[in-house]
């Protein structure tokens, strides 16, 4: 493992694409949140006339709430990056020649996967930096950890993320069309699909759908607070959804090893 | 057991034990695939001994290719196997062959070093041999430059030079003059010359009759996927030769003729016949023959036939 991922890195240190994608996200995800903890975001307008909808939000424990969910917006950029990364080796080739110079088709494919995974990883502990960051600043430590499963929710959904994207790349692998065709579907189809689903179904079946069902681990944090004031049912149990998740990655996992294994290269 | 039978064997037993006990590099076994309804392969079978420079000779769309993408586990055959040096486990035995596949393959954001080093990791090879087949292809100097900024041929030596990383025992080119100029095509024969003297073997695909010609030990032909031929060069593309003859008597002749041993066929054309001969008949011999028979040539002219034209002939 350690063998296959240093090799990757050998062919990311120096890729610019990879250096912007990962700095869009590192960037992005510290300077929203600071903007919407400090109230540039909010209903009213600006200044002083306005309401922080999320003045509160950024104290331990709901930091993790917020984190959490825009994580899940912005794992976007590090899903693209998979996606290219992995199209780039079919535009190359250089997936023939890695197997030409000596690697199994598994150990190519498992490479890619390690790289999802270390990714996974990256991106909690870089959500759990920034998280901790709040929350220290905008309450007091001696809340901490609170509500900080979350951060284990959020290395779901970045493995859910990042191996679909692993998927489509082995499919599709044109960049371009792989990009678009994860958009389409992430944004469009899956919403679409689960509105149809629940609409059909008692039981809420659409939020199982492959990125849904990891999505469903971090709702609109503000949805959280109303309900937990309103006293709305009490949230379901995440379980089923983390299930539902490492089953879909688990059939990723098979349905690309199987599509690698016997078509042509 | 005669004497040198005795010697023979214990000549050959001393070499299996003394030496590195491969009987084959690569054995083929019957590989068919096919394109949808295009058959690229039809069961087709050879063998490739060490030490030689193999040539897949055969025009374009031939099969070459998807072959040499099979045997390197790239493509999946639809039928037959393959093994290589003696059926080592495939992965393996794929670091310890040198290739170069259609295009050069490398990661275009990268310099040469780089792209080399990936290369050299995967074959487990150490990366101080970098600098050294760069020297050979003759890329030290951009070295450090980005793959997407060279040239068809730089691109194309950089993989030559990324086939010889580590030593391999085996080399497989596919058409590896490609996109070079006639002085880098020179440069690129030698090298392949070179390295067969030093032991290496070199299996090579190549459209290109001369460069086979001038480069191989041993030629398999390929038509449309049919193996026609396999062997070593000078017995497959042996040139026959072929003798014209004339005399005031053609039907006296061509009775004289049709009894001679050593003439295997007789076409007429031009009011002269064309002769192929067998069994090393020269024209002397022919002449000689006619003459004892009472009849006089009034013309009688060796033509060495051409392997261009034995190789259209194969081929179309």
């Amino acid at each position: 493992m350690k063998e296959l991922l240093s090799i990757e890195w050998l062919k990311l240190k120096s890729y610019r694409t990879f250096w912007i994608l990962t700095g869009f996200f590192a960037l992005l995800l510290p300077l929203w949140n600071y903007g919407i903890s400090n109230g540039i975001v909010q209903l009213g307008g600006g200044g002083k006339g306005g309401i922080n909808l999320f003045s509160q939000a950024y104290s331990f424990s709901y930091v993790w709430e917020n984190m959490g969910f825009w994580s899940s917006i912005f794992v976007v950029f590090l899903s693209i990056l998979v996606i290219i990364i992995t199209t780039n080796e079919y535009q190359f080739r250089t997936n023939r020649q890695n197997v030409i110079d000596g690697w199994s088709r598994l150990q190519f494919y498992h490479a890619k996967w390690y790289i999802v995974f270390v990714l996974s990883l990256l991106t909690t502990a870089y959500v759990f930096l920034v998280g901790f960051v709040f929350g220290a600043v905008n309450g007091s430590i001696s809340d901490f950890p609170g509500h900080i499963i979350k951060l284990f929710y959020v290395f779901v959904l970045s493995l859910n993320y990042y191996a679909f994207s692993l998927l489509l790349s082995i499919f599709f692998k044109r960049s371009g069309i792989t990009i678009g065709i994860f958009f389409l579907y992430s944004m469009i189809i899956e919403s679409f699909l689960k509105f149809l689903i629940n609409w059909k179904l008692d039981f809420h079946a659409g939020d199982f759908l492959p990125l849904q069902c990891s999505d469903e681990l971090l709702p609109f944090p503000i949805l959280d607070i109303v309900k937990a004031l309103a006293k709305i049912e009490a949230a379901p149990s995440p379980l089923p959804y983390v299930i539902a998740s490492f089953v879909w990655i688990a059939i990723y996992y098979f349905v690309g090893r199987s599509k690698l294994l016997k078509s042509d290269w | 057991m005669l004497l040198h039978q005795v010697a023979n064997f214990k000549k050959t037993y001393f070499l299996i034990n003394k030496h590195t006990p491969l009987q084959n590099i690569l054995s083929i076994h019957g590989i068919s695939k096919s394109y949808g309804p295009v058959q690229a392969l039809k069961q087709v079978s050879f063998t490739v001994p060490p030490g030689c420079v193999f040539g897949i000779l055969g025009p374009n769309g031939s099969g070459k290719t998807t072959l040499l993408g099979t045997i390197l586990d790239v493509l999946k055959a639809d039928a037959g196997t393959y093994e290589w040096l003696d059926g080592m486990q495939p992965d393996a035995a794929r670091s310890q062959i040198g290739s170069l596949l259609e295009t050069p393959n490398f990661y275009h954001y990268l310099s040469a070093i780089e792209n080399l080093q990936i290369a050299a990791r995967i074959k487990k090879r150490g990366l101080d041999d970098i600098e050294r087949v760069l020297g050979i292809v003759g890329l030290l100097e951009r070295k450090d430059s980005r793959f997407q900024t060279y040239s068809l041929g730089m691109k194309q030596r950089l993989a030559i030079g990324a086939a010889l990383l580590g030593n391999p025992k085996v080399l497989v080119f596919d058409e590896p003059t490609n996109g070079l100029d006639p002085a880098g095509i020179a440069e690129i024969r030698d090298l392949i010359r070179q390295l067969n003297e030093q032991g290496i073997t070199i299996i090579m695909a190549s459209h290109l009759l001369d460069e086979v010609e001038k480069v191989c030990t041993h030629v398999a032909i390929l038509k449309r996927g049919d193996l026609l031929l396999s062997g070593p060069v000078d017995e497959v593309l042996r040139s026959e030769d072929q003798v014209e003859v004339k005399a005031d008597d053609m039907p006296a002749l061509q009775n004289l003729l049709q009894a001679m041993p050593g003439v295997a066929g007789i076409k007429a054309a031009n009011g002269i016949f064309i002769l192929s001969t067998e069994n090393g008949i020269s024209t002397r011999d022919i002449n000689a023959y006619c003459a004892n028979k009472g009849i006089t040539l009034s013309h009688l002219l060796l033509k060495k036939k051409s392997l261009e034209t034995k190789f259209m002939e194969l081929t179309n």
